[in-house]
C-alpha cells in the first residue's frame, strides 16, 4: 500500500514540475506575445482565411515573415548575418528601388567631388525614434565604429576603402577614400553603412544597442524572443511617410517544410528561402502565391585548381567545360531553378556584358582535348561539394557521371558546411570544388568576381598578371566607360582560360501571401515599408 | 548516506569536467570561428585581427586553462555572435525544452504503460502481435518524418494546432507527441517483459488463487514490482531528450536549447557549445541522481552500501 502511494507521488511530483515549467514559459511567452498569425483573433491562427494580411474589419495590417535563420544581433555595424531585419529599422543614405536603381535615403544628393571626394547632402529634420537629431555627426559617428580596427567589426570589408569621413556641415559630409572607388554610393547602401543614434548608442553601450535597436527607419524594435521571432511596429513619424504595415513579426523555421505549411496555414505571410521542390505547392495552393527572383542567388560553377596537374593545363580545363550537359542538369536536377550561364556576372550587376555560349556540350571535343593535352585514357581526381547550393550533392554526382563519359573518374566529397568554410580560403579543398558567388552586397561586377579571380584574395584558385591588374584597375577608376570595358575583357580571357567549370546561377523563390502585395528582390532585402495590402 | 552522496558529488563533477574537456579540444579542432564570423570579401588581416581579439591564437593549453580559470570564478564566457553571457542564453532556452520533454516523457509514459499491460494481459493474442508492431513501428519512424506528416495532417489538413512556434499550449501538442513516438517502445517492452516476469512470482499466484481476476492482479500486485526497470528506462529516454530534441526542435521551430547547441556548433561559437554541453551533462547526472534515489525511496531491498 504505501509503495502504491509512492507511486501516485512521483507522477504527481512529475505532472507538477511539468505544470510549473509550463507556467513560466507560457508567461515568457505571453511577455513576447508572438502570435503566430497576422490577426488579433487567436482562433483565426487555425484558419488561413483569417490571416488578415488584407485585413477584414477594422484593419491594421500586421504581417509575418519566416526566415530559414534565427537572429543573432541587431546592431547593422557589428551583424554576421543578413540585414533583411535591421533593413527595416535603420536607414542608409542611399537607397534602392524596386528596379535597383539608386535613390536618395538618408542623403538627398551624392557627387564626386573630386577623385577621392565623395560629397553626400543630407536630409534635414529627420529624427531618430527615440527623439535625437539625424544629421552630419549621426553619419561620422555610425562609420568611425565600423572603420576603427579595434572594434572588429564583421563587415568592416565592405567599407574599407573608405579613410574618412568628414563633417563639412550639419548636413554635409565628405566621405574620403585612400584609392579612388567608383563604388561609394553603392556601399552607402549597404547595412554596414546604416546610420545608429550617437547618443544613445554612447549611453546604452553597443551590447545592449545590439539587443535594442533604434534607428530612423520605418520600424521601430518592439521585442525578441531569442530562438524565435523580431517582433517591430510601425514609425509612424517617419521620414518617408506612414507605413502601411503597422507590425510585423520576424519568425526563424529553420525546416523549410515547416516554413511552406506555416505559409499555407495561414500562420505567417512571407517566407523566404522556398526549396524548388516546394514551388508547385505553394504556386498551386490558392492561399500563397510564389514570387520568383530570376539570377538572385549565387553564380555556381566548379572551382579548378589551375596549379595543380592536369588542371594547369588549358586544355584539360576546356575538355571538362566541352563535357558537362549544364542544360540536362539545370531542367532535369535543379526543375529549372537555375539560369545555365557562362557569365560570371550576373544580368543586374554592373558590368554584366550579355552570355557567351562558349563551350557547348560536346562530349567528343571533350575527348579530343583530354587527348591532344596527353590524357587520352582520362585521369582521377576529387570533387568537393556542400550544401550550400540547391541539391549541390546531386548536381556533383551527374558532373561525375557526365566526366566519367570522357575517361575522368570523379569521387564526390560532400563537405560539411562549417568545415568547408574555413578550408576553401585556406586553400586545403579538393583540386575540384563547387563554389558559388553572389554580387548581393554591391550588384556590381567588382563583387561578383574579384574575391573569385585576384590571385591575392584567398577564394582565388586562379593566377593570371593580366585578370589581376585589370580587376584591380576596375576597382579604382570612376569612369564607368573604362570599368565595363575591363570587366568585358576579364570576362573575355577567363572564359578561353577556364579556370572553372561554368555552370549556372540560382534563382531564389519567396512564398507570398495572395492577400499581400510584394515581389522578392533582387538584393534580397525585404523592405516591408513596400507591402501593400491586396 | 552523507558519504555516499560526497562520493556520488565527486564522481558527478569529474563527469562534468570530461565532458567539457572533451568538447572544448574537439570543437578547437575542427573549424575557426574568425573565419565564420566574417564575410568571405574579409581580408586576411582582419581574420588574423579577430582571432588575436578573441583569444584564439593562445597556444591550446593555454586557452584550456584560462577557461576553468574562469569556469572556477563563475564565468561562462560570452556567446561569439550573441555578445552576451553564455550560460544566460542557455538557461534562457532552457525551459521550452524541459516542458517539451516533460510532456513528451508523460505521452510516452502513459502509452508505453497503457501497451505493455495491454499486451501482457493479452499475451500471444492479436492485440499483443498489433501493439508490438505498432510500437515497432512507431520506434522505427524518424522523428523528422513523423513531424513533417503530423504538421500536414494536424496544421495543414486539419487546422487542430499550429504548425510551428510557441504560442500557448496548442503549439506544444505536435511536438511533443512526434517526440514521444520513440521512447514509447522501450518503455512498452521493458514493462511488458518485466510483467511477465513478476506474473510467475508466487506472489501473482497467490494473488489469482484468492480470487483476483488478471487484470485487477496486473493492477494490484504487479505493476508495482515490475515497474522498478521502467523507471531507469524513462529516466534515460529523458535524459536523451534533453540533450537530443535537436531534431523535433527545428522541425517544429521550438525555441529551445536543442536549435541554440546546433546554430552555436555551425558557427563554431566555442563558448556558447561549452555552456550547452555544460548545462546539459549537469541536467543528465542530476536526473541519474533523481532516478537513484526513486529507486532507493521505491525498493526498500536496494540500500547504500
Amino acid at each position: 500500500m504505501k509503495k502504491t502511494r509512492m507511486r501516485w507521488h512521483f507522477a504527481a511530483w512529475l505532472l507538477i514540475i511539468a505544470l510549473a515549467v509550463t507556467g513560466c514559459t507560457t508567461q515568457s511567452a505571453n511577455k513576447g506575445s508572438n502570435e503566430p498569425a497576422v490577426s488579433q483573433n487567436p482562433s483565426a491562427s487555425q484558419n488561413p482565411s483569417g490571416s488578415n494580411a488584407g485585413a477584414s474589419g477594422n484593419d491594421r495590417l500586421e504581417i509575418v515573415i519566416a526566415r530559414a535563420f534565427d537572429i543573432q544581433g541587431l546592431d547593422p555595424g557589428f551583424l554576421t548575418e543578413n540585414a533583411q531585419v535591421v533593413d527595416n529599422i535603420f536607414d542608409t543614405l542611399v537607397k534602392r528601388d524596386t528596379d535597383m536603381n539608386l535613390v536618395p535615403g538618408l542623403a538627398t544628393s551624392w557627387q564626386a567631388i573630386d577623385e577621392l571626394t565623395w560629397e553626400f547632402k543630407l536630409r534635414e529634420g529627420v529624427k531618430f525614434t527615440n527623439g535625437e537629431d539625424f544629421n552630419a555627426h549621426a553619419v561620422k559617428y555610425s562609420l568611425d565604429r565600423v572603420l576603427n580596427p579595434d572594434n572588429n567589426a564583421p563587415t568592416r570589408s565592405y567599407v574599407s576603402t573608405v579613410s574618412e569621413v568628414k563633417v563639412i556641415d550639419d548636413y554635409t559630409v565628405h566621405v574620403i577614400t585612400k584609392k579612388p572607388d567608383p563604388l561609394i554610393p553603392v556601399r552607402f547602401n549597404r547595412y554596414p553603412t546604416q546610420i545608429v543614434p550617437p547618443k544613445y548608442v554612447e549611453e546604452v553601450g553597443q551590447e545592449y544597442f545590439a539587443q535594442h535597436p533604434i534607428g530612423t527607419g520605418p520600424y521601430k524594435f518592439v521585442e525578441w524572443n531569442k530562438g524565435s521571432s523580431v517582433v517591430l511596429e510601425a514609425n509612424e513619424e517617419y521620414w518617408g511617410g506612414s507605413p502601411t504595415v503597422k507590425k510585423v513579426t520576424f519568425r526563424s523555421i529553420p525546416e523549410a517544410s515547416t516554413r511552406v505549411a506555416a505559409l499555407l496555414n495561414g500562420e505567417v505571410d512571407i517566407i523566404t528561402a522556398v526549396p524548388p521542390e516546394f514551388r508547385d505547392r505553394i504556386a498551386t495552393s490558392g492561399t500563397a502565391r510564389l514570387s520568383e527572383v530570376v539570377r538572385a542567388g549565387n553564380t555556381v560553377y566548379v572551382g579548378l585548381k589551375t596549379d595543380r596537374e592536369p588542371f594547369n593545363n588549358k586544355l584539360v580545363r576546356q575538355a571538362l567545360n566541352h563535357a558537362i550537359d549544364v542544360k540536362a542538369i539545370v531542367e532535369q536536377v535543379l526543375q529549372g531553378a537555375a539560369v545555365e550561364t557562362d557569365s560570371l556576372i550576373g544580368p543586374k550587376d554592373f558590368g554584366y556584358a550579355g552570355e557567351y555560349d562558349r563551350y557547348e556540350y560536346n562530349p567528343e571535343k571533350a575527348k579530343q582535348l583530354l587527348a591532344e593535352a596527353g590524357y587520352p585514357n582520362g585521369f582521377s581526381a576529387t570533387l568537393d561539394t556542400v550544401n550550400w547550393y540547391i541539391k549541390n550533392l546531386d548536381v556533383a554526382q551527374v558532373i561525375a557521371q557526365q566526366l566519367k563519359a570522357i575517361g575522368v573518374n570523379i569521387t564526390v566529397n560532400n563537405v560539411e558546411s562549417t568545415v568547408y568554410r574555413t578550408k576553401v580560403p585556406s586553400g586545403e579543398q579538393a583540386e575540384m570544388y563547387m563554389l558559388g558567388w553572389s554580387s548581393t552586397n554591391t550588384l556590381d561586377a567588382d563583387a561578383a568576381i574579384y574575391s573569385v579571380l585576384h590571385s591575392s584574395d584567398p577564394y582565388s584558385t586562379y593566377s593570371n598578371p593580366e585578370v589581376d591588374a585589370m580587376l584591380d584597375e576596375a576597382r579604382s577608376t570612376t569612369d564607368e566607360a573604362r570599368r565595363k570595358e575591363l570587366y568585358k575583357k576579364i570576362q573575355e580571357i577567363v572564359l578561353e582560360e577556364a579556370p572553372r567549370i561554368f555552370l549556372y546561377q540560382e534563382n531564389q523563390y519567396y512564398g507570398v501571401s495572395q492577400k499581400l502585395d510584394w515581389e522578392g528582390r533582387i538584393d534580397t532585402a525585404i523592405p516591408v515599408f513596400t507591402m501593400k495590402a491586396k | 548516506m552523507r558519504q555516499y552522496l560526497f562520493k556520488r558529488f565527486l564522481q558527478s563533477l569529474l563527469a562534468v569536467l570530461g565532458a567539457v574537456t572533451i568538447v572544448f579540444f574537439i570543437i578547437r579542432i575542427s573549424g575557426d570561428p574568425a573565419r565564420l564570423m566574417l564575410p568571405p570579401e574579409a581580408s586576411e588581416e582582419q581574420v588574423q585581427n579577430l582571432r588575436e581579439s578573441l583569444g584564439l591564437n593562445d597556444p591550446l593549453y593555454m586557452q584550456y586553462l584560462h577557461y576553468l580559470a574562469d569556469l572556477v570564478r563563475g564565468d561562462f564566457g560570452k556567446s561569439l555572435y550573441f555578445k552576451d553571457s553564455a550560460l544566460e542564453l542557455v538557461l534562457e532556452r532552457m525551459p521550452a525544452t524541459l516542458e517539451l520533454a516533460l510532456w513528451a516523457i508523460a505521452i510516452a509514459v502513459v502509452a508505453g504503460v497503457l501497451a505493455g499491460i495491454i499486451s501482457t494481459y493479452k499475451r500471444n493474442s492479436l492485440a499483443d502481435y498489433l501493439i508490438n508492431a505498432g510500437i515497432f513501428v512507431a520506434q522505427s519512424l524518424p522523428v523528422f518524418w513523423v513531424g513533417i506528416v503530423l504538421i500536414l495532417i494536424f496544421a495543414v489538413e486539419l487546422k487542430w494546432f499550429p504548425t510551428s512556434g510557441n504560442v500557448g499550449w496548442k503549439s506544444i501538442v505536435l511536438p511533443a507527441v512526434a517526440l514521444a513516438f520513440y521512447p514509447i517502445a522501450p518503455i512498452a517492452r521493458t514493462l511488458r517483459s518485466s510483467l511477465i516476469d513478476v506474473m510467475n512470482q508466487s506472489y501473482m499466484l497467490t494473488s489469482r488463487a484468492q480470487g483476483f481476476s488478471l487484470m485487477k492482479s496486473i493492477w494490484k500486485r504487479g505493476l508495482k514490482n515490475a515497474f522498478l526497470p521502467v523507471i531507469t528506462v524513462i529516466s534515460m529516454e529523458f535524459g536523451v531528450m534533453i540533450a537530443g530534441a535537436v531534431v523535433t526542435e527545428a522541425v517544429f521551430s521550438w525555441p529551445g536549447v536543442g536549435q541554440l547547441i546546433v546554430q552555436a556548433v555551425n558557427n563554431r561559437d566555442f563558448p556558447l557549445v561549452q555552456a550547452c554541453v555544460l548545462v546539459v551533462s549537469v541536467l543528465y547526472i542530476l536526473l541519474n541522481f533523481v532516478t537513484d534515489m526513486i529507486y532507493l525511496w521505491l525498493d526498500p531491498r536496494i540500500k547504500v552500501k
